[in-house]
This record gives structure tokens, sequence and C-alpha cells, in this order.
């Protein structure tokens, strides 16, 4: 459905991205996660035929993405990931002028997402917040119900019981056999609905995984607060990874498999647990270590 | 051509575009309601401007003289006052309708939607032409109007002459349009694009007024635009105003098809 071949374009200051590749098959949630700066949105760019390739080519549905202009646009759907509309619009006027753009008539699905995002229309944009003005791009993304969507961070400002629903959203039109390209730098937001992601890390594809390959791969943090210091250092003693030890405060990592952590923590009463957020490199660093040793 | 994006773009822009023409008309209705009143007077106000400089007085169109209604209103209307209007119009609003919207990022809606970048580039330049008609047009039927109310039958008004002066005025800002559009066309910082199309457009327009002051600086003339708009001549009926329209619209055409494909063949920062 969406093929990214070879893809490279170097920028006069040196960053860009070089020779990336992945296909997304239809009907598929496919992921894209790179720390800041990476390239995703650089891929995304060329993918929207925004920016013409130094060399290789994006194809969706068969055609190219750059040459295609104005007929690609009839299979896509795009949420950018910096939301700016044109100025002196409320959210409804913003919405019909994109449907008119788009030629869709019917305004069965547009009405239908705007009650399942809660959101005011009739809002003007310029007294949006960020999540609502968000939501209003969302809708503009899905509403023509376009073949692919492509979704450039796309639960960013929008709060957890708003991010549970956009992630409903997603699975059902997945479930109707649309397919998706989502990027994101917090692989929480991507694990949720995605079958595989490709890692991306300064401008080259590290990896393609499915996403229980990557959930295995991960690495968590767990911080253990225990009830004496003693059994916080024969916690600390049993051989497991540990990351830091303070008092009775115990910082451990985890990757992949959590029994031999579970089954000692059983030994010891516990007085609290907290699972730390990290950022991508954290999260996947034996994995990032590795293809620098490779290199 | 894009008609919802050409019908959204008008109204946003309509109650600008509805100002300026407003106050472009209120402007001229002015001047031609003032001229009566001057024209009893017609040889101590030439006598007036003979005692100043020569250059200043063919700087700000003095010299067009005050014994027609049209001879007054080219010099004192259409050689400074539309002409500041319409270079602000077009300065703006060539670079609120490219610039600004991939800068701030609107743009990438515009493209994310079935439509080439040329349909969408042309559209905007529509809209700019459109809402230079618009003043334009205006303002000219406000001079017929105020030569209906105000002069009647007991002053000069050349209907043709003054038509003629609305047509090159306009064609010279289809010109100046283009040229700003193209600029905007190539510009991924709006206040870059402004700042260039302004600097130019004002610049040209310095430029003519220095030509016409001294006789020395003529040759600066060979460098603006504005050159072959000659708001005197045209009324006193020794202009070329067919010749300069065909060119003003010709280079008009240039600048707007190479800011189209330019739009359409660049990488945008979206």
């Amino acid at each position: 459905m969406l093929q990214v071949e070879g893809l490279t374009k170097q920028f006069s200051n040196g960053k860009g991205i070089r020779d990336v590749s992945f296909t997304v098959n239809k009907g598929e949630v496919f992921g894209f996660l790179g720390p800041n700066g990476a390239g995703k949105s650089t891929t995304i760019r060329h993918i929207m035929g925004f920016m013409r390739p130094d060399r290789g080519s994006v194809t969706i549905n068969g055609l190219d993405a750059w040459k295609g202009q104005g007929q690609v646009q009839r299979h896509t759907g795009y949420l950018p990931g910096e939301i700016s509309f044109i100025d002196g619009m409320t959210g409804a006027s913003f919405l019909q002028f994109m449907a008119s753009m788009q030629g869709v008539k019917d305004t069965a699905k547009r009405e239908m997402l705007i009650r399942r995002l809660q959101f005011d229309a009739a809002t003007p944009i310029r007294k949006m917040s960020k999540g609502m003005k968000q939501k209003v791009g969302i809708v503009a993304a899905f509403m023509h119900s376009p073949e692919v969507i492509i979704l450039d961070e796309p639960s960013s400002g929008l709060d957890p019981l708003m991010q549970k629903i956009f992630t409903q959203l997603v699975l059902e039109e997945k479930a109707a056999g649309t397919t998706f390209l989502m990027s994101s730098h917090s692989f929480q937001e991507i694990e949720r609905t995605c079958d595989r992601a490709a890692i991306i890390k300064d401008g080259s594809i590290v990896a393609v995984k499915n996403i229980h390959e990557l959930q295995s791969m991960q690495r968590k943090l767990f911080e253990i607060l225990f009830e004496t210091p003693e059994d916080a250092q024969r916690f600390a003693a049993s051989g497991l990874i540990i990351d830091s030890i303070a008092g009775n405060r115990v910082r451990i990592a985890v990757q992949g498999n959590y029994n031999p952590f579970t089954a000692e923590l059983a030994k010891y009463p516990v007085r609290s647990m907290d699972i730390f957020t990290q950022n991508l490199e954290d999260i996947f660093m034996d994995y990032y270590d590795r293809e620098a040793k490779v290199q | 051509m894009n008609l919802a994006l050409y019908k959204e773009m008008m109204r946003v822009n309509l109650r600008g575009i509805m100002n300026y023409a407003g106050g472009s008309a209120f402007y001229i209705l002015f001047m031609i309601w003032l001229y009566p009143g001057l024209a009893d007077n017609t040889k101590a106000l030439n006598d007036l401007v003979q005692a100043m400089p020569e250059g200043v007085g063919k700087a700000f169109g003095l010299n067009n003289g005050f014994s027609s209604a049209e001879g007054f209103i080219s010099g004192e209307y259409y050689g400074l006052i539309l002409v500041l209007i319409l270079a602000i119009v077009c300065v703006q609003m060539s670079t609120q309708l490219v610039a600004k919207l991939v800068d701030r990022g609107s743009m990438a809606y515009l493209l994310a939607t079935p439509t080439t970048r040329s349909k969408v580039a042309f559209t905007q330049a529509m809209v700019l032409v459109t809402s230079l008609f618009i003043i334009m047009a205006v303002t000219t039927l406000s001079g017929f109007a105020g030569k209906a109310w105000f002069l009647g039958s007991g002053y000069e008004f050349g209907i043709a002459r003054f038509s003629q002066l609305n047509l090159v005025a306009f064609l010279l800002f289809f010109a100046i349009g283009g040229f700003c559009f193209l600029v905007s066309c190539a510009c991924n910082d709006e206040k870059k694009a402004l700042g260039i199309s302004g600097a130019v457009t004002f610049g040209f327009f310095t430029l003519d007024i220095l030509g016409k002051i001294s006789d020395k600086l003529d040759v600066l003339r060979f460098f603006t635009l504005f050159s072959f708009y000659r708001p005197g001549e045209i009324v006193q009926g020794t202009a070329a105003w067919a010749e300069v329209s065909i060119w003003l619209l010709m280079i008009g055409l240039a600048c707007f098809t190479i800011g189209i494909q330019l739009f359409r063949r660049r990488d945008l920062p979206l």
C-alpha cells in the first residue's frame, strides 16, 4: 500500500535522511519511531510529496508521491505535526472548507468524529487550545475515509481520555481496512495501536520489527521502595541488573524477561513501586548500543 | 484553479479589500468635490506651481495642470495616494497568500487534498488579481459617480482618458503584484517575503520619483516598473497607453507564471 524505497535527502546543513526503506501493507498500522530530529518529519514530507527526494521514491497505492500530485491525495489523509490553520475560521468552517477541497459531500462521518472527540466545532480556531486544534486536525485527516492515513505525532496535546478515544478510532478504522503510518517519539504512544514499527535514528532506519519483538527489546526501569535498607541490599545482591541503590530505594532495569525479577521481588515486603517513562534511546539502549558496535 | 479555495480566500480577504476600496473611493470623491473650487482659480494655482522648483512639480504630478478634472486627479490622486494604497495591497496580500501559509504550515492542509500545487498557486494568484481589480473598479466607478454628482457638465472631464488611466494603473499593479507573488512563492519565511517584496516595490517607487526630480538621475528610470506609468501624459493624451498596457500585461503574466512554476517544483518545509 505504501512503499518507501531508498529515500535519500541531504540538506545543506548536513542533516537529512539516508536510504530510508520500508513497506506498509494494506490494513496495517505502522509506527515510525525516533527521537526528535531523527528524520521522521522529513520522511513524512516526502511521503506527502512536499519534497522531492535526491534519490529513491515513495509509492502510495501504486502512485509516485512526487509525480502523482492531485491523484495521490485522493487516497490519503494527513495530520501535520505542527497544527496551523488558516486565520479567521471556526473549527466547523475549516472542516467544511476542507471537505469541499476534498470533494466530500457526505457530512455523516465528520459529525460522528466531532461527537466522538467531544469538541465544540463552532469555536474560532484562534481561541482553541492545542488539544482542541489537534482534534480538528484529526477530524480533517479521517473525515473523507481515505485508504491511507498519515499521522505525525497524533496524540500530542490530547489528554489521556482523548488518547484512549483516539486509539479506539484508529483500531476501528484499521478493522475497516484503513492503512496507517504514525510517527512518534514515544514508544507508549505507538505500542497501543501498531502492528509493526520502524526505528529511525540520525536519518537512517535502524530496525523494522513487529511490536512484540520491540516490546521484548524494551528496557524498563522500576524503582522499588523496600521496608528496610537491609532488604534493599539483599535484593540488589541477587544478580539482577541494578541501575542504582540509595537507602531502602533500588532502581532496577528489566528487559524482555520479567520472571526472574518478579520471583526475586516476591521474597520481600514492598512499600511502593514506580515505573519510569524513559526516552526512546534509553528504552532501546541495548539495541542502539549493539548497532553502534556493529558499525 | 480550485473554486473552493478561491471562495474561501476571497471570503477571508474580502473585508480588507473592501476597506481599501472604500478608502480609495472616498478619497477620489473628495478630490473631485474639491476640484470646482480650485478650477475657478486655475491661473493662480498654475502660477504657484510655476514658482516651485521644476523637479518637485514633476515628481508629485503638479505639472499636470488644473484646467481639467482628470488632469487634477491624475496628478493629485493617481500620482501618489492610489499608488501607495495598491503597493501596500500587493506586498501584503501576495505575502499572505503563499509565503505566510508555507511559513506557518497551513499550506500542508491545502496540499494534502486532491489538488496540485500549480492549481493552489494559480488560485492564490487569481485572488490577488481579483482584489486589485475590485479596488480599481470601485475607484473608477467612484470617479464616474463623482463626475456626475459634483461636476455635472460645467467642467471638463475626459471619460476615455480617465478610463485609460485606470486601465494602465490596474496593469501596473498587475505587474507589481506578479513580482511580489513571485517573491512570495520563492520564500519559506513570511518576514523575508514581506521584506523583499516591500523593499523592491517601494524601491521602484523611489527610483521613479528621483528620476523625475532631476534630469541627471534620469537613468534611474530604466530600473523601475513605474516608468511605464505616467498619469499626467495619459490624461494629456501624449502617452502610448496601449503599448504600455501590453508591456505591463506581459511582465505581470511572466512573473505570475514563473512564481507558479517555482512553487510547483521546490521543496516545501511543511
